[in-house]
Formats: structure tokens, C-alpha cells, sequence
């Protein structure tokens, strides 16, 4: 089976668009919860352990300030690596679903021939497998 | 909804109790000072080298020493009330030796070079974001007038107030009693949330000078 690597990873359909979203959404909010209790909780620890305001205020209020300032510059990097990696996802499960639905119009409409073509890797290819069977069996195609 | 809500501010309460190990304890809460070991139920918190805080007891009683030199060290004691319902704090305090303070004063540390007393009283309101936490300190200066309310060089969220002013008691042991929720209020414009600890401070690192005072009857949380 001829293994072409799909290029275009966002296909666009609305079942692709919600697992994007869905998956985005399972990544940020909690690395968010913990990053936002992991903050909060370290920074509260040390502020009890310097006890006196003052000294709150003079020693940790800096680092704190540091730390948000680094946050700040790797959140859009780590929000665009999340959506990368949840395009990514997205595409591994909505893209042989497309592929499979556009291969069985081809054949339904265009009344195209033959076996429908999938990746050895894809998600859905066993389905595929079992489809190509029901088609050999009923429709007398080669069997792949 | 509302019920759901509750419960988990319950846990939120309980789990910040836990890790900030603050203890609610029976109130008011004395400190009298009459045994040698009485600090053991204090921590020593050091800001800039260590001020030494030592208990003096006599024959009748005890009382708290701070000698300061060149440093700036505190005492702290967590201990939860809430100033609404238990306002009240009283202690005795006397000075010894004020801090050499010089007039010379540059807007650039925003009085930093200022910022040391003789003798310091705190009331500590922590919040869930430390950034959010509020002091209240009591002070005894010098040459600042009485109910006088400034803001501390260091940070917006603590306010002192001066509660003694001038040499005219220097020696001798003054009383003092405050409504910790009257006064949150004056200095901060809102009323206070739930305490979290108290502290004590004699301190002389920005003047690198000697300071002493000793602190007795501390006595925290109760209704007049």
C-alpha cells in the first residue's frame, strides 16, 4: 500500500474541529489548574517561611515578578506547542475518518472500483480492512 | 450549586490550614514570657542577620529582651482569629535605645533608609495568593507623631501605624490595646479578613545602628 504523508494536517470538518478543540481543552485546563495550585502553593510555602512582611516583600516579590515575566513569554510558546500537538491528535483520528468517508462517496457516487486505500498506520485501518472484505464478498473487487 | 461551593471552599480552608500549619487556638491567646523557655512556642523569621530576642524572668515575672544591632530579625507566631469577632490586641512595651535615623532620606529607596523602629507589633492577614497577604504593624518611633498611618517602603499591603511616639516614655513599660478591625480598617479602606499570625520586631539594619525594647503581655484576639 503506497504510504503518502498528509501534508495539510487541519481538514477542516466540523468532527475534526471538535476534537481539536476537545483535546486543546483536556491539555490546558489541567496543566493550568496545576501550574496555577504548583505557583500559588510554592510561593505561599516560602512567603510563611520568611514570616516578617518585610521580607516578603523584599526578597520574594522579585522572584515572583521574574517568574511572571517568564510565564509571560513562554505561554503564547507553550499554548502554540499544545495546539500543535492537538492538531496533531486531531488529525490522527478525524483524518482516516474523512479519508475512509471519502473514499466510500467515491465508490457510492462515482462508482469507482477496487479496494479503498489507507495507511498501514492509521487509527481506522482494520476498519477498512473488513470494509474491503464486505465489498470483495458483495461486490466481487479484489480483496486488499 | 451554592452547596457545592461551600464544600469546596471547606477543603480549599482546610488543605491552606494544613499546609500553612496555622493552629486555631483557644482565644485569647497570652504570652506572658514568665518561663525561660516561652520563645520555644515562637519562630525566629531573619530578614538581615539576627536580632537577639532572649526572655528575661525575674523573681515576680518575665518579660521578652530585643537587642538589635545592624540586623533585622523577627519573631512570628501563626495563630488564626478572626478580627470581627475577637478585635482586640493589647501588649506592654518598652524602649531601651531608638535607632540612629539621620534626616537624609533619598527618594530613590523610598525611605528605605528610614525603616527601622525600635519596637514593632504585627497582625498578619495571609491570603490564598501570598501577593494578597496584608500586614498591620504597630510601631513605636521616634519622632513620628501618634496615629500617624504610612505605607511601608517595601510593599502597598503593609501599613504601620504609630502607636507610642518620642523619648518621653523611654524606659518605662506603656501599655497598648488595639481594635485590630478599627484600625485594618482606617489604614487599608476594608474591613480585614481572618488573621493568620503575629510577630514582633526590633530591627536596625537600614540605619546600622543598635536599638533595644522589651515586649510583655501579649495578649491576642478577645472582645472588650
Amino acid at each position: 500500500m503506497k504510504e503518502n504523508r498528509r501534508r495539510k494536517k487541519f481538514i477542516g470538518t466540523p468532527f475534526q474541529k471538535k476534537i481539536l478543540l476537545l483535546v486543546f481543552v483536556a491539555m490546558i485546563v489541567p496543566a493550568g489548574i496545576i501550574a496555577f495550585c504548583l505557583y500559588y502553593l510554592i510561593f505561599n510555602l516560602l512567603a510563611w517561611q520568611l514570616g516578617i512582611p518585610e521580607n516578603v516583600a523584599y526578597n520574594l516579590l522579585p522572584v515572583a515578578h521574574r517568574v511572571n515575566l517568564i510565564i509571560l513569554i513562554a505561554l503564547p510558546i507553550t499554548l502554540l506547542v499544545i495546539w500543535r500537538i492537538a492538531l496533531e491528535l486531531s488529525h490522527r483520528i478525524a483524518g482516516p475518518l474523512y479519508r475512509l468517508e471519502k473514499e466510500l462517496d467515491e465508490r457510492l457516487v462515482f462508482d469507482k472500483k477496487g479496494p479503498i486505500q489507507v495507511r498501514q498506520k492509521d487509527e481506522l485501518s482494520s476498519l477498512a480492512k473488513k470494509i474491503n472484505k464486505l465489498i470483495a464478498k458483495y461486490g466481487g473487487g479484489p480483496c486488499s | 450549586m451554592a452547596k457545592k461551593l461551600k464544600v469546596l471552599l471547606f477543603f480549599i480552608t482546610f488543605f491552606v490550614n494544613g499546609y500553612m500549619n496555622i493552629s486555631a487556638e483557644q482565644l485569647p491567646k497570652l504570652f506572658p514570657f514568665e518561663k525561660g523557655d516561652a520563645l520555644k512556642e515562637w519562630q525566629e523569621k531573619i530578614f538581615k542577620g539576627k536580632v537577639l530576642y532572649s526572655v528575661i524572668v525575674n523573681r515576680k515575672n518575665g518579660y521578652l529582651s530585643a537587642f538589635s544591632q545592624n540586623t533585622a530579625s523577627g519573631i512570628f507566631y501563626k495563630l488564626s482569629f478572626n478580627p470581627k469577632k475577637e478585635p482586640m490586641v493589647s501588649w506592654k512595651w518598652k524602649v531601651l535605645k531608638f535607632p540612629g535615623k539621620t534626616n537624609k532620606v533619598t527618594d530613590k529607596n523610598n525611605g528605605i533608609e528610614k525603616d527601622d523602629y525600635a519596637a514593632r507589633f504585627y497582625v498578619i492577614f495571609p491570603r490564598l495568593a501570598f501577593n494578597l497577604t496584608k500586614a498591620m504593624e504597630y510601631i513605636w518611633d521616634e519622632t513620628l507623631p501618634e496615629g500617624t498611618i504610612i505605607t511601608s517602603p517595601y510593599f502597598k499591603n503593609i501599613k504601620l501605624m504609630v502607636v507610642e511616639s518620642g523619648k518621653e516614655n523611654l524606659g518605662k513599660w506603656v501599655y497598648e490595646e488595639r481594635n485590630v478591625y478599627a484600625d485594618f480598617k482606617k489604614a487599608f479602606g476594608r474591613e480585614p479578613g481572618e488573621a493568620g499570625a503575629i510577630a514582633l520586631m526590633t530591627d536596625t539594619d537600614n540605619t546600622a545602628s543598635t536599638a533595644e525594647a522589651d515586649y510583655d503581655e501579649i495578649k491576642v484576639g478577645y472582645k472588650k
